[in-house]
């Protein structure tokens, strides 16, 4: 749609509307920033200093001395192995959800839909007394498969969006030509598919990174996720020397978030989108 | 696409949704219908307590002590106590009490004030109560803030429309744990807002001291946090506005204002209905602010209560019953989706 004239009382208006909130959209995040730098003193002084001496002290000491490297490598690995099997079973899920009319496929949609709207605690309540039932307590591979499997029904839909946009021509004529299902997908839907992938590989990232509530759970102590270990800083009766170490953990999860945004601009909004404008 | 192709194509997909998200709903049905306490017995205890020149005297005391099975662990007793476990959690005592309470002259008045006594004094439904202000004061406001984010965003210049989309991200993309913690220390005491507001004279807030200050500040952070959704998917909207009836409307002369009133609005309206939808459901699971903030007396959610009663409390079988009453609640809401997506698959063949 094109933008209308508008007189300027009213454009200006809008305009400064538009930049009140990108500073409220930013304040809380400049802030964090910027008293991370800070000794305690000057991050919570009264009146707020917008200028203060910059130190790396709080940074240093969570990832030196509290060992928050391990934490960070702790998210490493469950979010990349979360991300390509949560990927590898959603896609061949989807393709077949894109291509079979029979009722089962709808029934399992709905089902989908269902799950993905189920509030993780609900899960989480039958988890703990089964796995500590199981022996499986605070292992990677127990948070990983929990968390594909979480991010199944959400990856179906949004990847289900995508292959619906690729033409059944392209399978057929792979068909027709001798493969099989198996390889018409691999050879032929995957390669024109990767746009796709990686924007729900971008989702899955972002929710086996961003969860709390299960990885606090689920592992303890040095297996932490960095997002869990975090709770341990949290709290209103910690000690500030604390809080600002928390403050500088916090800091350094936004730090890739935000490189994934800048990077992943494009795909982040189209997969936001992908459901809901089409359909 | 074959059958069975289709059954081999979905099958570890649709096994590890059974195995992990079917099967725990199940189970928290079973765990509430349950109650567990580890077998105590009073055992007599016989000690020898020194008396003077090395003699000593017999003293027997009755001390609870776990019993123990053949390995030497503590045995834990499951006893079915069918919907007990329900019905303590929405209080149905409470509840029945206050509907039969005195029906006399001013029976309206002193049954709405039973309502809110239970309201507030029992866990389920305060934390109810909470969760559905949240949710039905955040989708209003993050839709219209959402639309006219993208009205204004629209007029700007390619150059400056990045930017804006990014920053507007972050808000929802960041870790909500963090995202929360960064509000938090806004409006912690002694926090810059407070600070700020002190330094300007306008007097001395504690926005985690009050209820209404802090469902105010839960509040906003969920605007915050969800009004980029909104305005990403209504922004995608207004670029496939038909132009056509647009420019016809100028040509008749329609104000601006008009023209997104009768032409924009009724073009986006199956998105604000998908926006409505989706953002129900979600808000509906609010838990990191409650958690961050620990707002839990003042301001509690349904996945809330079930997590601290299931973390702090240790009790699997209150928490399974809150869990219950949840899933519930998310099927109520699921509903109208359910038949959109009907139709929409009627209409599809």
């Amino acid at each position: 749609m094109k933008p209308a004239n508008l007189n300027i009382v009213t454009h200006s208006i809008i305009n400064l509307g538009l930049w009140f909130w990108f500073l409220v959209a930013l304040l809380p995040f400049f802030w964090m920033f910027l008293i991370s730098l800070r000794v305690p003193v000057d991050a919570f002084s009264t009146p707020p200093k917008l200028f203060a001496p910059v130190t790396f002290e709080n940074f240093r000491y969570i990832w030196v001395e509290d060992g928050f490297w391990r934490y960070a490598l702790n998210t490493t690995i469950v979010t990349a192995v979360t991300v390509v099997v949560s990927l590898t079973m959603a896609c061949l899920a989807a393709y077949a959800l894109s291509r079979y009319r029979g009722s089962i496929g709808f029934w399992l949609l709905i089902a989908a839909m269902v799950f993905r709207a189920m509030p993780h605690v609900v899960l989480l309540t039958a988890y703990r007394p089964a796995f500590f039932e199981l022996g499986i307590w605070s292992r990677y591979e127990t948070l990983i498969i929990v968390l594909v499997a979480i991010n199944q029904p959400f990856a179906i839909w949004m990847l289900r969006a995508f292959f619906m946009n690729i033409p059944e021509e392209l399978d057929e004529a792979a068909l027709v030509d001798g493969c099989t299902r198996w390889q018409a997908f691999f050879r032929v839907i995957v390669p024109v598919m990767w746009p796709g992938i990686v924007t729900a590989g971008l989702f899955c990232f972002l929710l086996a990174y961003n969860d709390f509530l299960i990885s606090s759970q689920l592992m303890n102590g040095d297996m932490s996720t960095m997002t869990a270990a975090l709770g341990s800083y949290m709290g209103q009766n910690q000690s500030l020397a604390r809080l600002m170490h928390g403050i500088a953990g916090a800091v350094s999860i936004t730090i890739p978030i935000i490189i994934l945004v800048f990077v992943f601009q494009k795909q982040i909004v189209s997969g936001m989108t992908a459901g809901a404008v089409k359909g | 696409m074959k059958r069975s192709t289709f059954i081999s194509f979905v099958a570890p997909s649709v096994m590890s949704m059974l195995i992990l998200i079917a099967l725990p709903l199940v189970a928290i049905v079973y765990l509430a219908l349950y109650q567990s306490y580890t077998q105590m017995e009073i055992k007599e205890v016989k000690t020898e307590v020194p008396l003077f020149g090395g003699m000593t005297r017999e003293v027997i005391r009755n001390v609870p002590q776990p019993v123990m099975d053949d390995a030497g662990n503590p045995i834990q007793v499951w006893e079915y106590v069918g919907t007990q476990n329900l019905k303590n959690a929405i209080d149905t005592e409470g509840l029945s009490s206050a509907f039969n309470a005195d029906q006399n002259i001013n029976s309206t008045r002193s049954f709405i004030r039973a309502l809110f006594d239970e309201i507030r004094d029992v866990d389920f439904w305060s934390a109810l109560e909470f969760t559905l202000i949240y949710t039905f004061l955040t989708t209003p406001i993050i839709i219209i803030l959402g639309f006219g984010l993208a009205l204004a965003t629209n007029r700007l210049t390619e150059r400056l429309r990045g930017p804006v989309v990014f920053v507007t991200l972050l808000p929802m993309i960041v870790t909500p744990v963090v995202s929360s913690l960064a509000v938090y220390w806004l409006f912690v005491d002694g926090g810059v807002i407070a600070a700020s507001l002190e330094a300007m004279g306008i007097g001395k807030f504690y926005f985690l001291a009050d209820q209404f200050t802090i469902r105010a500040v839960i509040v906003a952070y969920g605007v915050w946090y969800a009004a980029p959704f909104a305005f990403i998917i209504l922004y995608a909207g207004l670029q496939t506005v038909p132009e056509e009836p647009i420019e016809a409307a100028i040509v008749d002369g329609a104000s601006p204002w008009q023209r997104v009133r009768y032409i924009v609005i009724p073009h986006l309206t199956p998105l604000f209905s998908v926006i409505a939808l989706i953002h129900i459901m979600d808000s509906y699971r609010v838990f990191e602010p409650i958690l961050v903030f620990g707002s839990r007396v003042f301001a509690n959610s349904v996945q809330y209560l079930t997590y601290y009663t299931l973390v702090f409390e240790d009790n699997i079988h209150k928490a399974s019953a809150y869990a219950i009453l949840t899933v519930l609640g998310v099927v109520v809401l699921l509903i109208p989706i359910m038949i959109r997506t009907f139709k929409d698959q009627k209409a599809g063949k």
